[in-house]
């Protein structure tokens, strides 16, 4: 069965919006779940944050990187399978002051939809960062967390919209201030939800994260997507994606989903040769 | 009595072409040499080569029909007891079962009992023979959920279409046949062949639901509210790693991923097919079981250098198939008997660089009946490689497990049934892997038959 793409929109340079029929994943999604796509018969099994669901759509943030994804961008209107979804949601429930932080891509998604899902319980105040590198690489206002939160932080690293500066050192100010945060998720760049973690653990804060690693099956398999959480192996597809900052075992996590960097750079640069991408 | 003449050969794929292709190694017997091959089975009164087959295939008839050319018939007789001769033929150990027990055994040359069931089958299929299926028709048909799609799902799933339900069928991943698809390479087990059975049970009315995770997308309690009857097949597919210092470097795989990306992702294919697969050029194995095997040789034709099994015990306590094994030894792949790994050394920047044993010495017996490897002190060395493959076998899927709580399992997370093959959960059955924790295609199969026959008479109250 193939999923007919409703809907897709640059969000900046590097990244666009797709919003996909899939009303199986649609109906089942809670924040912190994601979707595992293929664009066709050939394709890969590639792991996607999801926003949101709804009318039987999912839509999603997706990065103009590989052969997977600039395909999508430039040639297709379906997907061969749109899966899950897959993972665990975060545990919706009453937090109190709870941080939603993000500075990427999959980040970004994933923002909106814990946003969305939190800020639904009474009693937390949920507060959303969301970081660019600079004004011009801001999403559309339509897809910002803005609307789903309590308490909104735009945020670029030139200071060229918003507050100046990553949301971890604005973070580390409030907490310095003695400011009480109950919880932290957060998304994105890999070294960044390392540092957060670093950062976070002096002041104590519960820091949950997604540790984002390359997956085949997503069923608990093939153990690619393979973590180390306090010494213990855990599967980022059935046991994640996201956990707690503070117990991963970085140095794994950043390096493994650069293991076949070397046949995508070759897939990528004969797809654009062919014009598929 | 008459000389007894040598087991007909069969005709294979020559080594130096078949290393760099995934086609079949053996081509299997012509017409001819089948017969040649069933002449020479002496028709025993008793034919032990039949209780040794753990579904029990009327062996001495099925060959007596290939003898007299009558392949319809050794065909149909197969299929009354194993759902998938075709695959069987090909992948059941044949030593250990019906061959290891066919009277000849002493002179050296059973009968090719294998492949003479492999050749039926074939014959069947490319002669468009298929058994005759009569779903009896009922107006209220009882439905049924099958979960997982390998042998022991297929088999199940065929055989309550036949007793009249409606059979819907619940796969996790992009494509059903479970470790046939994914695991077993398509030089031993042709993919044609899996298809081919799944189109027939689909002809059949069974309705395959693909990409739908049981315990994830679609919840365990809502089948049991859904289907007056239900079989877990969700198979073994957890990958177990050493647990040595190393392991976290790039480079190392399980066995399941490295076969996953290559059999049901067609890396072998990459950049046509997208999935990616990263092979160095010289491969460790650890493990020297079937799994094991076909990761060597799967390795071996994804374009390593050098392949090596890299085995704590002698190959002749290995697990394999006598024939894999033989096939491996042909195509070059190296092995190092009697060391175990201890740990995994990389570069500077990550990459798995070569792997420290030690080696072993046999003791006693275990549990297993097997020597136990016992490691020599000071003995350490190191194997250089760029590439690690860890084939020490599966654990029962964790996902299903922990969304269905209440379902019996053992500590390792085997399910627990009674005789029926029933589980702890009234009206729920399983069978294959994920009651044995890891065995073989053909006791998947029968489990998979003997639940449905289980299922049914439960429904009907028997
Ligand atoms: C839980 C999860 C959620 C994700 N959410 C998003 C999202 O919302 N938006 C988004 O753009 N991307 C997301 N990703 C990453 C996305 O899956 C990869 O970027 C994708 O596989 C790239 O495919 P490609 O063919 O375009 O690039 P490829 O050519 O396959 O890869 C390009 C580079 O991306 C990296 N990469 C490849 N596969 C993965 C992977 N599965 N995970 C991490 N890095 C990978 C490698 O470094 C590789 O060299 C997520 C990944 C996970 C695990
Ligand atoms: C590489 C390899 C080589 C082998 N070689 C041989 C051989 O030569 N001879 C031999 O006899 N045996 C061999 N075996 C063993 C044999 O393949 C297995 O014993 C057999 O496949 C078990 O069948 P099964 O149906 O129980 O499980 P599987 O074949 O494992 O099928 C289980 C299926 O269930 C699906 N599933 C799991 N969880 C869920 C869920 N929650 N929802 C939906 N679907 C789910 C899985 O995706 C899978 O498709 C080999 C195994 C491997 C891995
Ligand atoms: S099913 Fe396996 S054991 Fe039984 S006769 Fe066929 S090959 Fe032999
Ligand atoms: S035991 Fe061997 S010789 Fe006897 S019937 Fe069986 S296959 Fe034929
Ligand atoms: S993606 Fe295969 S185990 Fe997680």
């Amino acid at each position: 069965m193939s999923h007919k793409i409703t809907r897709k929109m640059d969000l900046n340079s590097a990244d666009f919006y797709v919003e996909v029929e899939a009303p199986l994943v649609a109906e089942r999604f809670k924040a912190g779940n994601f979707t595992i796509l293929r664009s066709n018969p050939q394709g890969e099994r590639i792991p996607m944050s999801i926003m949101k669901a709804e009318d039987g759509k999912i839509a999603m943030f997706i990065k103009k990187l590989g052969k997977t994804s600039m395909e999508l961008y430039k040639t297709l209107d379906t997907f061969e399978n749109v899966i899950g979804p897959m993972g665990n949601p975060i545990d919706i429930k009453k937090y109190g002051n709870v941080v939603v932080a993000s500075d990427l891509v999959c980040g970004h998604a994933e923002n909106y939809a814990i946003c969305e899902a939190l800020s639904a319980v009474e009693g937390n105040h949920v507060i959303s960062y969301q970081t660019y590198p600079t004004a011009d690489e801001v999403y559309p206002d339509e897809v910002l967390a803005d609307k789903v939160c309590d308490e909104y932080h735009l945020t670029t690293e030139d200071g060229s919209r918003g507050e100046e500066g990553h949301y971890i050192d604005l973070l580390e100010e409030r907490l310095e201030k003695g400011e009480k945060i109950d919880v932290i998720f957060a998304g994105g760049a890999l070294p960044n939800l390392q540092e957060l973690g670093e950062m976070t653990k002096a002041y104590n804060v519960p820091t949950i994260v997604t540790v984002r690693q390359i997956m085949v099956d997503a069923s608990g398999m093939c153990g690619a997507c393979r973590v180390f959480i306090d010494g213990e192996m855990k599967l980022a597809c059935i046991d994640g994606p996201m956990f707690d900052a503070h117990k991963v075992d970085w140095e794994s996590a950043l390096r493994r989903p650069n293991m076949f960097v070397e046949k995508e750079t070759v897939a990528t640069k004969l797809c654009k040769e062919t014009g598929r991408c | 009595m008459a000389k007894l003449k040598p087991r007909v050969p069969v005709r294979e794929q020559p080594v130096e072409e078949r290393i760099h292709n995934f086609d079949s190694v053996p081509y299997g017997y012509n017409e001819e040499e089948a017969i040649a091959e069933a002449q020479r089975c002496i028709q025993c009164p008793n034919p032990t080569c039949e209780t040794a087959c753990p579904v029990n295939i009327k062996i001495k008839d099925m060959i007596h029909f290939i003898a007299q050319k009558q392949f319809k018939e050794a065909f149909l007789l197969t299929k009354e007891d194993d759902a998938f001769p075709a695959c069987t033929g090909r992948v059941c150990p044949q030593e250990d079962q019906c061959e290891g027990a066919c009277i000849l055994v002493k002179t050296g040359q059973p009968i090719s009992i294998g492949k003479l069931e492999g050749f039926a089958a074939d014959w069947a299929r490319k002669n468009g023979i298929k058994e005759e299926i009569k779903v009896p028709s009922t107006s209220k048909p009882k439905k049924a959920a099958v979960v997982g799609s390998g042998p022991a799902g297929l088999a199940c799933a065929a055989d309550l279409r036949k007793y009249g339900y409606e059979v819907t069928m619940f796969e996790t991943l992009h494509q059903a046949g479970g470790v046939l698809e994914y695991g077993i390479p398509n030089f031993r087990l042709p993919k044609d062949i899996v298809e081919y059975e799944l189109d027939a049970l689909e002809e059949s009315g069974v309705e395959i639901k693909l990409n739908h995770t049981v315990g994830q997308n679609i919840g365990f309690d809502e089948l049991q509210e859904e289907y007056d009857a239900i079989f877990l097949g969700t198979g073994a597919g957890a990958p177990r790693f050493m647990g040595i210092e190393g392991e976290k470097l790039n480079g190392v795989y399980s066995a399941n991923e490295f076969l996953i990306r290559a059999n049901l992702m067609k890396a072998s294919l990459f950049p046509d097919w997208d999935t990616p697969i990263m092979v160095g050029d010289k491969v460790g194995v650890i493990g020297a079981g079937n799994v094991a095997m076909d990761a060597a040789r799967t390795a071996l034709r994804l374009g390593a250098k050098e392949v090596s099994i890299i085995y704590r015990r002698k190959m002749d306590f290995s697990p394999a198939r006598a024939e894999e094994y033989e096939h491996a030894k042909e195509e070059g792949i190296i092995f190092q008997e009697l060391v175990n790994p201890v740990k995994i050394v990389g570069t500077d920047r990550g990459w798995v660089k070569g792997v420290e044993v030690v080696n072993m010495k046999l003791g006693d017996k275990d549990s297993s009946g097997r020597p136990r490897p016992i490691p020599v002190e000071g003995t350490e060395h190191i194997i250089e490689i760029d590439t690690v493959i860890e084939a020490l076998g599966t654990m029962p899927n964790r996902l299903f497990l922990s969304k269905a709580p209440e379902l019996k399992t053992d500590r390792k997370g085997i399910i627990i049934t009674d005789e029926n093959l029933m589980t702890s959960i009234p009206g729920v059955f399983a069978g294959g892997d994920a009651i044995s924790g890891g065995a073989t295609v053909i006791l998947a199969l029968g489990e998979g038959r003997r639940a449905a026959k289980a299922m049914h008479d439960y429904i009907e109250g028997k």
